[in-house]
């Protein structure tokens, strides 16, 4: 409730600022006319391949995070020396701004998905492996002891205690993988590509074009207001059913 | 009324057998003796607890019947095979809350089955049995983070029961609970033992507890720990509630404090309380 009155309430200062000139409209155009703008692109092909294109690279990225990043933060919890070592590396690739290598990928690879993706992929694949590992370190001793007990076989020790006991604390850095997969791709889209959400934005900032510019940036926004509005849902679910 | 632990004939086929079973502990920081030349067994249908203080290594023992830890001398066997690892004829009962909070009562109660690969229809079955014999009925759908301290305690007791094992081993089950709730369910699983009779390795520091529900109460030393003296407690069974006021019950209760007192006295100095 609150919050849509703060959103309803900064549309309208922006509204009102845009359109007395408080703000350049070389900057920032009003909502009214981003709206317009949006409703003449959205329907347009070009917008579907953009959008598809995005969306695919956003999924990709983040399913390599997901499918490399639990088992890396299992493996540096399995192996505590891996762990020691390669924790320096990995919460360093955390805070390098990865982008940089962009430009060697594009060389390497060429102007298509792939280097997006790598990027991406590996800007989601770290928050994700290191709540998996923190989240198996924090479970209590006494579960693996339980499940040693009743002689509990690998798959049934991970499928029935250590992935439920973990799945909570593990969450929030799925949802932050997913968001880094969606700042990584449409980042990378911006500074060059072929298509693509991000593409178009970066297409019109270049041309000066602010009004189609920020229409996509609009574009970027209600996607991620989306899927973070999914994940929580999905992440209370999960509280619920497991705490 | 007591006998030496190496003066007993040891070790019937079907009794779990304890053959001068010792345990160091080598870690970086030193090396600790926990446990050392333990011998004895636990008989056929019998209950056996364990006391000593704080820190002899009562743990210890009852993870190696477990199969959780290896001695580092001796070797423990249960029905004439030597303990390698966990049994599936073996449960245990854990001091520490081991129910798994992202579960009902009933799939708790039925996980030790659920890992024997025991169908859903015949593990809840028995999970409901269970439940209901530890007083638990009306909570099968129930997650632990609803429940009391002392009702998670009875969900891990009827985990370990619905296993239907031969050899019950149960660590201070009752340690964290109150001395009211302790005498009641202590009651209540020696109500349910009456039926079972499998072999019970109770480990206790509370020594009324320990003569209440016992047939043998082990005495262990102070570390490095072994077993100082066996009193056999020749109390009738069934024991209805009076059992405590027996002079035969105090008798016991009284040379078991003795026994107790001396060796908390070596580990904490004179004058100290057993832990
Ligand atoms: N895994 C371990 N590594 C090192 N020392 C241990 C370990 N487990 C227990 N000990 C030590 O062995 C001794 C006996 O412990 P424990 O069996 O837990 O005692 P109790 O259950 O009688 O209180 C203690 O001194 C404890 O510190
Ligand atoms: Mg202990």
């Amino acid at each position: 409730m609150v919050r849509w009155a703060i959103l309803a309430a900064l549309i309208v200062i922006l509204e009102v600022t845009t359109r007395t000139g408080m703000i350049s409209p070389a900057l920032m155009v009003s909502p009214s006319e981003i709206l317009a703008r949006l409703v003449s692109i959205v329907p347009t092909e070009r917008f579907g391949q953009d959008a598809a294109r995005t969306l695919t690279t956003i999924l990709i990225a983040f399913t390599i995070g997901l499918v490399l990043g639990i088992p890396l933060g299992v493996f540096l919890w399995r192996v505590p020396a891996a762990g020691r070592i390669l924790e320096p590396f990995i919460v360093t690739g955390y805070a390098m701004p990865t982008l940089l290598f962009y430009p060697v990928l594009l060389a390497v690879m060429g102007l298509n998905a792939g280097p997006i993706i790598l990027i991406a992929a590996s800007m989601s694949l770290i928050p994700i492996a290191l709540t998996t590992m923190v989240a198996l370190k924090s479970i209590k001793p006494i579960l693996h002891k339980l499940a040693n007990s009743v002689s509990a076989s690998p798959r049934q020790y991970y499928l029935k205690v250590l992935f439920p006991a973990a799945t909570p604390l593990i969450f929030p850095g799925v949802k932050l993988g997913f968001i880094y997969a969606v700042i990584g791709t449409v980042a990378m889209e911006f500074i060059l590509a072929a298509q693509g959400i991000g593409f178009r934005a970066g297409f019109y900032y270049r041309e000066l074009n602010t009004a189609d510019m920020w229409a996509y940036i609009a574009v970027v926004i209600v996607l991620s207001v989306l899927v973070n509005a999914v994940l929580t849902r999905l992440e209370k679910r999960i509280r619920r059913d497991m705490l | 009324m007591s006998q030496s632990p190496t003066m007993r004939s040891i070790g019937h086929e079907n009794d779990v057998v304890f053959d001068n079973i010792g345990m160091t502990f080598d870690t970086g920081a030193g090396v600790t003796r926990a446990v050392e030349n333990v011998s004895g067994a636990i008989p056929e249908g019998k209950f056996v607890s364990v006391i000593g203080p704080s820190g002899c290594g009562k743990s210890t023992l009852l993870d190696m019947v477990g199969g959780l830890l290896k001695p580092t001398q001796g070797s423990v066997s249960i029905n004439g095979e030597k303990v390698t690892g966990p049994r599936r004829d073996t449960a245990m009962v854990f001091q520490e809350d081991s129910t798994l909070h992202w579960r009902t009562v009933l799939d708790n109660v039925a996980f030790g089955l659920e890992v024997k690969g025991i169908s859903k229809a015949e593990r809840y079955d028995s999970a409901r049995r269970m439940i209901e014999l530890v007083g638990l009925k009306g909570f099968e759908d129930h997650r632990p983070g609803q429940l009391s301290g002392g009702m998670k305690q009875r969900v891990a007791i009827a985990r370990a029961l619905a296993m239907e094992p031969r050899v019950l081993l149960m660590d201070e089950p009752f340690g964290a609970l109150d001395q009211q709730t302790r005498q009641f369910i202590g009651r209540e699983l020696l109500r349910i033992w009456e039926k079972t009779r499998n072999r019970v390795l109770f480990i206790t520091h509370d020594i009324q507890e320990a003569v209440y529900l016992s047939d043998e109460v082990w005495v262990m030393s102070a570390r490095p720990s072994i077993v100082k003296e066996v009193v056999t407690i020749d109390l009738p069974r069934p024991r209805p509630e009076g059992t405590h006021a027996l002079p035969r019950f105090r008798e016991l209760e009284d040379h078991l404090w003795a026994l107790v007192k001396v060796e908390a006295e070596k580990t904490l100095g004179p004058g100290a309380r057993l832990a």
